[in-house]
Parts: C-alpha cells; structure tokens; sequence
C-alpha cells in the first residue's frame, strides 16, 4: 500500500461531500466576473470617464485594492478588469482555499472521522492530496471560467488564458500555505488562523510595495497577490511571473508532505502539555468561563486588526506624497491632501469595522456550538441561570468587538500621527472607529437574536453580513442603486472622520442594540435547549 | 424537607410531531437511590432534562425538591448535582479546571472529596479535556458531582464508559451518597447496575412509565436464562413450575427460570446429572421483550417447550 492508495475515492467523495459549496463559491466568483464586465462598460463608456477612473485607481486606496497600476496609461476593458477585480478575486479565492484546505485536513483530524478513514484502506498522505487535488481543480475551474468570460467579451486570448492561468494558481498557492499550517497546529480553526495572518500579511507586503513604486518594488514581489498583475496582462503581456507560483507551490507541497510524515495522526507539530490540576481563583463565573474560551480568539483579532491597521495607517505619508507627486489627483479626491488623508484613513477604517462586525457574530454563535455540544447543558445544570449564561456571553461578544474597533482605530491612529508627525491623528481615528462600534454591536445583537428564537435562520446573519461586505466593497464600482446601497449594514452610520459625527443615529442605533439583545435573551430563556 | 424529591406527573413532550415522553409519570423519595430504567431512546435523558429545566414539559405537572425546575431553575441547581451521559467538556480547559469550575458554578466543592474521588478514580487532572477518553471525560463530570454537597444527585448512565474496576468504585460512591442520606436518580439500561444499587426503580419504554416499584415488587420481572448439559432426559422438567422457554437439544438443555423458582428447578435437574451449568440474569432487552410485546416477542410468544 502506497501512501497514496485511496486517493482518487477521496477526492470524488471531496467534491461529492462539498458540491453545493464547491459549486456557490464558483458561481459567485464566476459571476462576479461575469456581472462586473457589464458594469464596468456601461459606467465607463468614453475614453474620458475611462481615463478619470484610471486617475482614481492611481490614489492610495487605488492601489490598495487595485494593484501595481499596469495599463492605466489606456484604460480599456481588459486593463480596467485587471485593476478593478484582481484584488477582491485573490481574497475570495484565498477565504475559499484556506477553509477549504482546513476543512478537510486538520479538521478532519480534529473530528475523530479522519481516524474513522485512516484505520481503512487509504495511505497516510492520501486525505492530504485529496485536499490539495480538489482546492487545485476548483481554482483552476474558476481561473478556466474566468477566461472563457473574458473571451467572450472579445479580449486577447493569451492575455486571457495568462489571467485566468493566475488566478487559479494564486488560489493553489493560498490553498498550500493553509495546508503547512494545517500541519503546525493542533485544531481547524487555529490552522485557519494563521494562515490568514500570513495571507494578511503577504497581502499588506505588496500593498507596502506597489505605494512606494509605480509597478511594485522588491516587498511587492515577496507576495503572491503581487504575481498575476505582473505578468501584465492587457498591457504588455509576459508569462514568467506565473512560473513564481509554480515554485512557490512546489515548494509549499513538499513543505507539508515532510511535515506531515514527521507528525503522528491528530498531534501538532507542537505538542501539546499538561496544564493546571485545578482552575485559577478567577475562573469562577459564566463571565470568566466565555471569556476563557475566546481569549485565544479575540487576542488573534485584535493582533492581527491592530496590525493591519498599523501598517494602513503608516501609508498616510504615501498618500501625501503621492498628492505632492501628481497634483491633478487632489481634484480628483477632492478638497485638500489632509481632506484625502482623511477619506483613505477613512475608507480603511471601514475594514476594521468589517473584522469586528464578522467577529461579533462569530463570537456569538460559540454559544450555539456550546450548546449543541451538551457543553451548555454542563453549565446550565448548575446554579448559572439562562439569562446570566447568554447574557454574560453577549458581553464577551461586545465587549471583544469594541477591543477589535478600538485597537483598530487606534492603530491606525498611532501610525498615522507618527507618519504624519501629528499626534492628534490618534485621537481622531480612535474616535472615528468608537463612532462606529454600533454596527459590530448590531451584527452581536441580530446573531444573538436569531441563536435566542429562531438559531435555524441564524445564515440570515451571515447573508446580511456577506450582502453588506459586497455593497460597501463593489456597489459604487456596479452602479447599485442608492436604496441597495443603504441596506448595507456599514451605510448605517456616518463614516468619519470625512463624515460629521451623527449623535441621533448612533443612539438609534445603540438603541436597537439593547432591545434585540434583550429580545433575544427573553427567547433564549424561553425555549427548548438543544439537545445532543 | 419534603419526603418526596421529584414528583413527575403525567407529563408529555414533543419534538415537532414525534412523542418524546407520553404521560410520564416518576416518584423519587427523599434518601432513596431510584432506577430509572429503560432502552436506549425510551425518553431517559428527556424526562432528566425536564427535571432539570433544560426542556419544557408540554403537559403535566413536574416537581423538583419542592420547585418547579422550569420556574426556580436556579435555585433549585444549588441543591443537585448532575452527570449527563455524553460529557463535552471545554477543549481548552484541563480536567481538573473543569471539576472546580464546575463545582464553583453549582456554589462550591469539598476540596478534600474531590483530592479523595480524584485519586479513587485514577483520573489525571493536568490532562487537557480534549485527550480524555469518553470514560474519563465522565469520571470528571462525576467527581464534580460526588464531591458536592448536593442533596440530589442525577446520573444518567454515568457507567457507560467506565471500565469495570472503576464502575466498582462508582458503586461504592453512589452507595456513601445514600449512607450520607443523599438522593440519587439514577438511569441506567443495565439491569444488573439498578439491582445492585437501587431501592426502587421505575421502567420506562416509548416515554411511558410501565412498571415501578421496589426491587423485590419487580422480582417477578427477572428471570434467569440457564444453559445446562445433563445426563438424564430432561423433558422431565416440562411444565414445571417457575420454568419457561424449555430447550432441549440431545444432552444440552437451555431454559428461563422465575428467580423465586430457582431453588426448585435447580434440585430438579441436580436430580437429571448436571455436567456443566450457566447461569445468567436476564437482559433488559430480553425483559422487555418478554413483558411488553415488541414484535420478536410477539413472533417468539411465551409459551414453554418451544423447541
């Protein structure tokens, strides 16, 4: 038996096992591509407005989530695909390989199923190939349809085929680091952490780089982000970039294979110790026990918010400058360079929103896997009533989710004011998050809500967030409509520090805070505990 | 103190449209240590979960230590302790961080029991919960149990993972429970544990109460399956009194003796040569087969001599 035997059943029972998500994440990629091509002929319809929007993806937040800029000189349709879509499409991609990678590697391990597996006839590597074998084909299906989109719309076959050919070996690229650090740590859900802090930090390694140079510097070529767009495609078209992927894929796969073979089935490359004999003097409350069970978690946010917001708000010296450098730009962002400071800052300080919001309501649904676990059933067998039990989670959840904003803003505020030598830059972006804490708050509240009465339509909360994710990140790029737009959970509230700080609808908004939350601690006390 | 400590009355449950419990009813008196017996399925955890404000009975009346556990959840967990019979415990938390926190949630815990328990049940608190067995994820839950000062101990099957040395030693602490005047409930699908360590015990099957009583009012229920070889011919003992379900295949005979007419049967065939014997006490499943008509019941009927 070779350590591959049983490969080939494990990856059809992969594709078989995961077919509907498999199939959402394509379709929604794909269409993406395919829903954006329209859009962006339509919005852009004369080389005039072609060429302002070219000038736009020039500024700073341009190049963050635009890329190093090849073919802004003549925006036509292949460069405005290349420069408006990468980004978003490598961060897709990237959520998709990880989870995808995880979910069938050290989660697997973790569930006792892969146990279940091994002890049949399946080499020791054969769980691990399958999981690459698919996170491979299903890139290089979405890079595929990608192609074909873009053919369709009668763009240059080779540059196409060099496009689509990039994505889907930047995902397997994602997909490879999450399989190293599925094979470091002990659980799913640290492996799925780490390996989107090393995607976060290759991510801001070629944002650093593209600002500081017109095409990226060397900082920007460490990154796989940075790969697809330098092939140049729709501009001056070159293939060796795409042989970087190659090795670094290579060179990830064996990486994992020797890791793998030096680890028993389930342990870490760390093994785990043994801990106290008895819990500390503080680990004496319902308080104290979700807090226990998040700290790892809410460390890890905040770190990782904090960092990204560090390095973002570092880069306000690189929005000045590039002000200074191109003159013509400050009418495009209109008002003043501390004015565009401000909107970058601003539009950066969204992001960290977004991170908090996702974690309010990752936070809050602990409570269900608590609960369907019988680990609920545990605590609440003893003198710790409902109410104290999910109340004092939900205050874990806000109180974590107000840490992620604060450290966000402040991060970005300490960077900035460094950078631009002006310390009240930190007052400013710290009060510029706070203001918008509530929205996080209200993602806690309408998750708590739904776990509380209904915990079968708890997706709604992950359908709004999704929905609000995409309308902030693509509505004015697609043209939605303003009442679409406004259903954006981050639409809410005024974005500061562009934006006047509002007092009425932050207390509305506070407002619908505790009464969901109360709402949804009533229905907790009132029904039925899941059972095991 | 109220003599009675969980009164169940006529209580229904469902799930969507699927019965749970069907008029339950369950009568535990104070310093008793009560069987609460039936297959698996049969509601066990259910009816637990009702009495402790987990799930809400759809009709009928539940009463727990004088309370109603829906209502005064809270105060009445003060004064119990329970062991679920799938312990999940905290992946982040040790065994022993478990146990006190546990215990601390419930109002405290005797530091020198659980030293004690601890080591009678050879568990190893340093252990992260995530490497524990099944057996030793329920020996944390029981050692947080047993050393409360709870008045009510709920165990539901808390021997199902224990290895046979440490259900020994479970015996032992459930009968100090009682000797200390606690009252334990305690499910169980295994007839021989109830025996061993219960006043009264009720079954239950399909989420109704169909017998209940003191052991020796249930004696009728239990039957020995004998297998013998004997020299004589053992047709002899068809028809006999306290015999059923006679066997005879050339020297080896197999039967189900009434244990009351044990005595009897076994003079009986002393009397026939008796070269090898075994004896067995019946199980769950063969009584409740035997008393409660399920269909292999139905096909196999209880007549004697079915050979």
């Amino acid at each position: 038996m070779s350590a591959l035997t049983g490969t080939g059943t494990l990856v059809r029972f992969v594709l078989r096992r995961d077919r509907v998500r498999l199939t959402v994440w394509t379709l929604a990629l794909v269409g993406t591509v395919v829903g954006t091509i329209p859009a962006l002929n339509d919005m852009f319809s004369t080389d005039a407005q072609r060429q302002a929007r070219a000038a736009i993806m020039d500024t700073p937040t341009g190049v963050v989530f635009g890329g190093p800029g090849y073919g802004l000189d003549d925006y036509q349709l292949g460069p405005m695909v290349v420069n408006e879509l990468t980004m978003s499409m490598l961060i897709a991609l990237a959520v998709m390989s990880i989870l995808h990678v995880v979910r069938h590697t050290r989660a697997e391990e973790e569930s006792v199923r892969a146990e279940l597996l091994r002890a049949n006839v399946l080499g020791a590597s054969a769980q691990m190939t399958a999981a690459l074998v698919t996170v491979s084909l299903v890139n290089l299906l979405i890079g595929g349809l990608t192609t074909l989109t873009l053919v369709g719309n009668g763009l240059e076959t080779a540059d196409s085929v060099a496009y689509g050919l990039g994505l889907a070996l930047a995902g397997i690229s994602f997909g490879a680091i999450a399989a190293v650090c599925a094979q470091i740590v002990e659980h799913g859900r640290s492996a799925a952490g780490l390996a989107f802090l090393v995607i976060g930090v290759l991510f801001m390694s070629r944002v650093v780089g593209d600002m500081a140079e017109d095409g990226g510097n060397a900082l920007s070529w460490l990154s796989p982000f940075a790969w697809a767009q330098q092939t140049r495609v729709f501009d001056d078209l070159r293939w060796w970039p795409l042989a970087l992927y190659a090795a670094f894929i290579a060179v990830l796969f064996a990486l994992t294979y020797a890791l793998a073979r030096r680890r028993d089935l389930g342990a870490g490359l760390v093994a785990s110790r043994p801990g106290p004999a008895g819990a500390g003097g503080l680990l004496n409350s319902a308080f104290a026990l979700h807090l226990h069970q998040q700290r790892g978690a809410v460390l890890a946010w905040t770190a990782a918010t904090f960092l990204f917001a560090l390095s973002f708000g570092s880069l306000a010296t690189e929005v000045e400058a590039m002000l200074e450098q191109n003159p013509d730009l400050v009418a495009i962002v209109g008002g003043s360079a501390e004015d565009a400071t401000k909107g970058f800052l601003g539009v950066m300080g969204g992001y960290v929103l977004m991170a908090a919001s996702a974690y309010a309501a990752i936070s809050v649904l602990r409570t269900r896997t608590e609960e369907t676990s019988g680990r609920a059933e545990l605590t609440l067998s003893t003198a710790v009533g409902r109410v104290r039990w999910f109340g004092s989670a939900l205050l874990v959840s806000a109180l974590s989710s107000a840490l992620i904003v604060a450290m966000g803003g402040l991060g970005m505020g300490l960077s900035a004011a460094a950078a631009l030598e002006d310390s009240s830059w930190t007052w400013t972006m710290l009060g510029a998050a706070l203001a918008q804490l509530p929205v996080a708050l209200l993602f806690a509240a309408l998750t708590a809500l739904l776990v509380g009465a209904a915990p079968r339509l708890v997706p709604l909360v992950w359908a709004w967030l999704g929905y609000s994710l995409l309308v902030s990140m693509f509505g004015a790029l697609l043209g939605l409509d303003e009442w679409l737009l406004n259903m954006s959970a981050f639409e809410l509230l005024p974005k500061l520090p562009n934006e006047e700080f509002d007092a009425a609808s932050v207390t509305v908004a506070l407002g619908a805070v505790l009464v969901v939350g109360a709402v949804a601690l009533a229905g907790f006390r009132r029904r039925d505990l899941a059972t095991v | 103190m109220p003599s009675t400590a969980i009164e169940v009355r006529g209580v229904d449950k469902y799930f969507g449209r699927f019965q749970a419990l069907d008029k339950l009813d369950l009568t535990v008196r104070t310093g008793q240590v009560a069987g609460f017996l039936g297959p698996n399925g049969s509601g066990k955890s259910t009816t637990i979960r009702v009495l402790l404000g987990l799930l809400r009975a759809d009709a009928g009346s539940v009463g727990l230590l004088g309370g109603d556990p829906w209502r005064d959840a809270v105060t009445l967990h003060r004064r119990l302790a329970y062991v679920p019979g799938d312990v999940t415990l905290w992946p982040g938390l040790t065994g022993g961080q478990a146990i006190d926190l546990l215990g601390r949630l419930r109002g405290g815990l005797d530091s020198g029991r659980r030293r004690e328990l601890l080591s009678r049940f050879e568990l190893d608190p340093t252990k992260k919960a995530r490497t524990y067995s099944k057996g030793n994820r329920q020996k944390v839950a029981l050692v947080a149990a047993l050393a409360s000062d709870a008045e009510l101990l709920i165990l539901d099957e808390p021997t199902s993972g224990l290895d046979p040395l440490m259900e020994a030693v479970f015996t032992e602490c459930v009968l100090e429970a009682k000797a200390q005047g606690r009252t334990v409930l305690l499910s169980s699908h295994i007839l021989s544990e109830v025996e061993k360590l219960c006043d009264t015990v009720t079954i239950i099957r399909k989420g109704r109460s169909v017998e209940s009583g003191t052991l020796d009012d249930l004696r009728h229920l239990t039957r020995s399956s004998v297998r013998a070889t004997v020299a004589g011919d053992a047709r002899a003992l068809e028809g006999a009194d306290g015999v059923h379900n006679l066997r005879i295949d050339g020297e080896t005979v197999t039967l189900d003796v009434d244990n009351t007419r044990m005595d009897t049967v076994m003079r009986a065939l002393t009397g026939l040569g008796i070269r090898s014997l075994v004896s067995n006490p019946p199980s769950l499943e063969e009584l409740f087969m035997r008393h409660y008509g399920d269909e292999p019941a139905a096909r196999g009927g209880d007549g004697s001599a079915a050979a």
